[in-house]
């Protein structure tokens, strides 16, 4: 076994030589076109990497697009709700007050009209039961009241009555 | 039965032709071949045929070895190169690249029967040893410059007076690191060729006490040496995986003082 150790400075210069050679030849025969191919593909990788990443940043763009038009439809329809919303009580209010201002009015109408019709009958009776009395009074009398006379009979009696009406209600 | 001389027999490279082209320190430098040598070409012949075929050709078979080496070389490049060299990775690959698969081929070749064990003799360890060394060198001075390399071969904050005694020191580390490179890679590879032999041989030194008891040893010591022999093809992978990491992180310790 000492002959393993036995130094053969021969065997090693060959060694150091076929070492190189062999450095030099795969060189360039295998290591540069394995090599090659392997930046090749490493380089496609990275493009298709890239052209993925560039693919969804362009997706998330358009996605992040689309949200915010969304967002823009759903705050115009808000919007439009919210106007048709204030619209439809202004006009309800509008209503409301005609309506109020209409009834206000014919119920002022009717009064008016009741007054009136109110007046023209109490004229009617006042007429009427002068009449009747003067009808009476000349039954009473036997003797007829000339128009002139009835006038002036008629006014004082309703003028009296008026002043009871208003001594009474005082 | 001498187990000496069939390790021996087994492990020691025998020349069958010599020729001696200088003489360096009183040594001889045969430059005459031997199995070992010849099992090195075989190797290198076999990592350019099968490397070069994966690289260039198109087949199915091609791709097929072109995915399993490639993840190997990705690995040297992305784990062992990458971390320590950064963006001058590229220009040492080829030489790491070279030096994985020259291992490993080396170390698995030495696997096959008939073949030697090339990885598991000392000079040719001592062979790759000298490369790093050169290229610690190169790659120091090419990436520093001559004299910020020799400079920075000790550390900075060192006082001046001991700076003389650090640069022997680490001239001296220098060298160390590659000789325990040399003597890991091959005490590794030896160990499994031994423990494999020891355990076939059990058979033999069991049979000279009784052939019934040799018998007796054939299953466990053969069960035994597939065992070391399985183990010997992780370990193939592994020394030259840690040949290869250890390389570039001297050499990147020159490239990168700091």
């Amino acid at each position: 076994m000492g002959d393993l150790l036995k130094p053969d400075l021969g065997l090693t210069v060959w060694t150091i030589v076929t070492f190189l050679c062999l450095v030099g030849i795969l060189k360039a025969f295998a290591w540069g076109p394995l090599l090659k191919a392997v930046d090749e593909r490493e380089a496609r990788l990275k493009a298709d990497r890239e052209g993925a990443e560039k693919a969804r940043a362009e997706a998330e763009r358009i996605q992040k697009e689309l949200e915010a038009q969304m967002a823009g439809v759903q705050q115009k329809s808000k919007d439009l709700l919210a106007a048709a919303t204030k619209d439809g009580e202004a006009l309800r209010a509008k209503l409301k007050a005609e309506a109020e201002a209409d009834a206000a009015a014919i119920k002022t109408k009717t009064m008016a009209d009741l007054a009136a019709e109110k007046d023209k009958l109490v004229g009617d009776l006042r007429k009427e039961v002068a009449n009747l009395s003067v009808l009476a009074a000349e039954k009473l009398l036997h003797k007829s009241v000339d128009a002139g006379v009835q006038k002036t009979v008629l006014d004082g009696f309703f003028k009296d009555l008026e002043s009871a009406k208003k001594a009474g209600s005082n | 039965m001498n187990f000496e001389s069939i390790l021996a027999h087994h492990l020691v490279d025998h020349k069958t032709s010599h020729k001696v082209v200088a003489t360096v320190a009183g040594l001889p430098v045969d430059m005459g071949l031997s199995p070992l040598i010849r099992t090195m070409w075989i190797a290198c012949g076999v990592a350019i045929v099968f490397l070069t075929f994966a690289a260039r050709s198109q087949s199915s078979l091609a791709r097929v070895m072109r995915s399993m080496f490639e993840p190997l070389a990705l690995f040297v490049r992305d784990e062992i190169l990458e971390p320590i060299f950064g963006h001058h990775a590229g220009h040492y690959l080829p030489y790491f690249l070279t030096l994985f698969f020259f291992i490993l081929t080396c170390n698995l070749l030495g696997l096959v029967p008939t073949m030697s064990g090339v990885t598991a003799n000392p000079w040719v360890t001592a062979g790759m040893a000298t490369c790093t060394f050169g290229l610690i060198q190169y790659a120091g001075v090419k990436e520093q410059g001559l004299a910020s390399y020799v400079v920075h071969i000790v550390p900075g904050g060192v006082p001046l007076i001991l700076w003389p005694l650090l640069f022997v020191i680490e001239v001296f580390g220098m060298f160390a690191k590659c000789i325990s490179l040399c003597i890991r890679l091959f005490a590794n590879m030896l160990a499994g060729h031994v423990v494999s032999l020891a355990f076939l041989c059990m058979i033999f030194i069991f049979a000279e006490m009784g052939k019934a008891i040799g018998a007796g040893m054939i299953v466990p010591s053969v069960g035994l040496a597939l065992f070391i022999y399985t183990m010997d093809v992780l370990v193939s992978f592994l020394q030259a995986y840690i040949f290869t990491f250890l390389t570039a992180l001297f050499v990147g310790g020159a490239v990168h003082p700091h």
